[in-house]
């Protein structure tokens, strides 16, 4: 049904964009006329490209929870092998973590629209620092539910909570690459970049926040499916 | 305006010097075009060897010794699996993708070509991991293409050892290579297109590869998890996929997991990827016969809306392949019914082809003659697949050489008809050099009517009962002996086809020596490929000006001019060029 839902979703938005397109266009009727400008979505491409990953990231979650209901459904016959997770309390903390990283990355986004580079510097540091908190205490969290239930492989909802997380986390990391490379030109020197390089840092901005903020909505709605269940 | 910035900028996104950066570690579309193109066609041949093994084994059973039932069932997985992914999405995205869209969209370069580079470097080594199944311990997995559990990773079956998990780990690989390339061509054909070139002006083939990619950006995900999952089932001994049950007498330690889960995860990626395959070729088709029967594309509108349609249904019929799997007779209904709309967009595409050839001055040459023969084996397939759609005639048909017929006539050869023409196509483009026209017309007659031999009687076979992946059928009294004949028939047929292979082969490697000097536009098409001022083009494609699109790309034979076509950057009367 998730996988459905996401689906028509980017269909929708799919929809609507080839409408702005003007699908209705009948290309043999004007020749020779050339527009004066063009309707794209997004100024830039690597915004479109981001939200095209977004939606690779989407697709690729909305897939594992579609999974997730479609093996806790099968797991109600005979050989019952699904025994219900006792969710550590951390996760709440956790996730408290990942807002304030996702909010820290907003205020850096908008000291970039402000050209504010040292308060770039700043959050920017902050919501990388508050990210590694993230991680490290999703991996404490792992080490709860190991020490603290008696579950093994075999139980499909410790398999799934591991596998769930630990895809959500690789994608946070890969996001730190560029949040780690962004803030290191950042640092080298906020008073001789130059033009070029600050629109690029602005973009880097913008884009990591985009993202944070799309992880944070993915992570939500995976700490609701496995607090549901 | 956002087109301008980006496709028209100065700054030198990559200049290579060296040799290396030129060939090798290039950031050219070109270079990347003709890398994937090259691995995926060395990759293609190994499968069309694979599929020689198998026909040799059911044409003439107990003849050759190397042919185990263990390694048989390598064959048919390799078989499969490399056609499908690492040969076809490969060379029709990775290939024609990457050499057509900047071309025809009027751009000098994909919009991130680093990133073009690592899709190409990430692909070869998926494709080194595939192929190092070969050598490790048990060889690779003989699990079948569809990589079913719990057999695929149970002992007993081929490679269930190393095979496996390296399969798994190399379409894990792929997809990662697909993303980035991916999210390249959407971008480019949204981003980079020059001046004039409206959505609605962009050639079919086009449209057909940026549909396709979306396609392939959704559905591969689906094939990522299952692949992750079943690792680790495989690895970790969770129970995703894999059930309680005893295996060589012993219990497996899995308990409880869901095979169903992963034929539908599988096949909702497996269904899109049919059309990942199939779009790009109906895109390519379209402009293939548009320009060598010198007429427009009939109905370019409903050729776009077609493409946009059969992408979006794809994601909702995915469960056509599992009416036997037990699941809810509704759903089965349902499937049946969203399979039968699919036809309706497919048959309007088969109609404008045909009516854009209805009283053209259609040119028999290479290119020509495939795309025309992708009509009729298309046409061929998408019938035999409203049979199958259908859930009470597809249960006797299921997993029958019925379903081997079909699909290979759908996506099998029709594709490949297309990726020929293609070749054959722009060539001349691509080395600078004109194909041999007489190798050519010999290779097309033997592929097509060859394989028309080989998968024409699998239907018939299949209406019999002969079920499919079995290594001997022996002696068994509702396969007469009639049926032998006929896959000693088929297996020399397979053989011929094989060898017109060589024969393109030859032609290849010979006009690359020896071929005439290619002209800047040798089939007199309207596209921007055609009109680079360099042939082959060199870097940054259009030299010091961008090109000015005008018109659409399919003026051809325009009543009262001159010429019988206009180039899409060529101004009206008039009018004085834009270009700057």
């Amino acid at each position: 049904m998730l996988t459905a839902m996401v689906i028509a979703i980017l269909t929708a938005i799919t929809a609507w964009w080839l409408l702005v397109q003007r699908l209705r266009e009948k290309p043999w009727v004007n020749q020779g006329v050339v527009p004066t400008s063009q309707e794209t979505l997004f100024s830039s491409a690597p915004k479109i490209a981001l939200w095209l990953f977004l939606a690779v990231v989407s697709s690729l979650f909305g897939l594992f929870s579609s999974a997730y209901f479609m093996r806790l459904h099968d797991a109600h016959g005979e050989l019952q092998s699904w025994v219900p997770l006792a969710e550590p309390s951390i996760l709440w903390i956790n996730t408290l973590v990942l807002v304030l990283a996702s909010g820290a990355m907003q205020i850096a986004r908008n000291r970039a629209d402000h050209e504010d580079l040292g308060g770039v510097r700043v959050y920017f540091s902050v919501a990388g620092l508050l990210t590694v908190l993230f991680l490290a205490g999703q991996v404490f969290a792992w080490k709860l539910v190991t020490a603290t239930g008696n579950y093994g492989p075999g139980n499909p909802a410790y398999s799934f909570f591991i596998l769930l997380t630990a895809v959500h986390g690789l994608h946070l990391i890969g996001g730190m690459f560029v949040l780690v490379r962004t803030t290191a030109r950042v640092w080298r020197g906020v008073d001789k970049l130059a033009v070029v390089t600050r629109s690029r840092i602005r973009l880097s901005v913008q884009l990591c926040t985009t993202y944070w903020h799309w992880l944070l909505l993915i992570w939500l709605g995976l700490f609701a499916l496995l607090s549901s269940t | 305006m956002a087109y301008v910035a980006i496709a028209d900028r100065d700054v030198h996104l990559h200049d290579p010097q060296t040799f290396i950066e030129k060939y090798i570690w290039s950031q050219d579309h070109k270079v990347i075009a003709i890398q994937y193109g090259s691995v995926a066609i060395f990759v293609g041949l190994i499968a069309l060897v694979l599929s020689l093994f198998m026909r040799l084994e059911i044409g003439f059973p107990d003849t050759f010794r190397f042919i185990t039932p263990y390694s048989y069932y390598q064959f048919v997985t390799m078989h499969g699996m490399i056609m499908v992914i690492y040969l076809l999405t490969a060379l029709f995205l990775g290939g024609f993708g990457n050499y057509l869209i900047p071309l025809m969209c009027g751009a000098r370069d994909m919009v991130f070509p680093y990133m073009n580079m690592l899709s190409f470097w990430v692909y070869l080594v998926s494709v080194i991991v595939l192929l190092a199944s070969f050598f490790v311990p048990g060889g690779p997995t003989g699990a079948g293409w569809t990589l079913y559990p719990p057999q695929t990773v149970l002992e007993g079956t081929p490679g269930a050892d190393w095979g496996i998990v390296l399969m798994l780990a190399s379409l894990a690989i792929f997809i990662v290579a697909f993303t980035m390339g991916g999210l390249n061509y959407v971008t480019t054909v949204l981003q980079a297109r020059c001046r004039g070139m409206t959505m609605m002006r962009l050639p079919l083939s086009v449209w057909g590869i940026f549909v396709a990619t979306i396609l392939g950006l959704l559905a591969f995900p689906a094939l990522l998890v299952a692949a992750i999952m079943m690792l680790l089932d495989r690895l970790l001994g969770t129970s995703f996929f894999m059930p309680a049950l005893m295996s060589l007498g012993e219990n497996s330690g899995h308990n409880g997991g869901s095979p169903i889960l992963f034929q539908h995860l599988f096949w909702f990626f497996g269904h899109p990827e049919v059309y990942i395959v199939a779009l790009p070729a109906f895109g390519i088709v379209s402009d293939l016969l548009s320009t060598h029967a010198r007429k427009n594309i009939f109905g370019y509108r409903m050729m776009v809306w077609a493409i946009v349609a059969i992408g979006a249904l794809s994601f909702v019929v995915w469960a056509h392949h599992m009416y036997v799997s037990g699941m809810n007779p509704y759903f089965g209904f349902f499937f049946a019914t969203t399979t039968l709309i699919i036809a309706v967009p497919t048959a309007i595409k088969v109609y404008n082809w045909v009516l854009t050839l209805w009283r053209a001055n259609i040119q028999i040459n290479t290119p020509n003659l495939f795309a025309i023969g992708f009509i009729f084996t298309f046409v061929h397939g998408g019938l035999t697949g409203l049979f199958l759609g259908n859930v009470t005639v597809d249960l006797p048909l299921s997993d029958t050489y019925f379903v081997i017929g079909h699909f290979h006539m759908v996506m099998g050869v029709s594709p490949v008809m297309v990726l020929f023409g293609a070749i054959y196509h722009w060539f001349p483009k691509i080395t600078g050099k004109m194909p041999n026209e007489v190798l050519g017309r010999i290779h097309f007659w033997m592929t097509f009517l060859g394989t028309y031999a080989i998968y024409l009687p699998m239907h018939y076979l299949g209406i019999l009962g002969m079920p499919r992946r079995y290594y001997a059928y022996g002696h068994t009294d509702f396969i007469p002996g009639s049926a032998h004949a006929v896959n000693e028939a088929i297996t020399i047929a397979a053989i011929v086809v094989a060898t017109a292979q060589v024969i393109f082969l030859i032609n290849v490697f010979y006009s690359l020596r020896k071929g005439k000097p290619a002209p800047q536009n040798p089939w007199n098409a309207t596209t921007l490929e055609w009109q680079t001022p360099q042939t082959p083009p060199v870097h940054g494609n259009w030299g010091p000006k961008l090109p000015v699109v005008y018109r659409w790309a399919y003026d051809y034979s325009v009543p009262d001019e001159p010429k019988d076509f206009i180039p899409q950057n060529e101004p009206p009367k008039g009018h004085h060029s834009l270009a700057h």
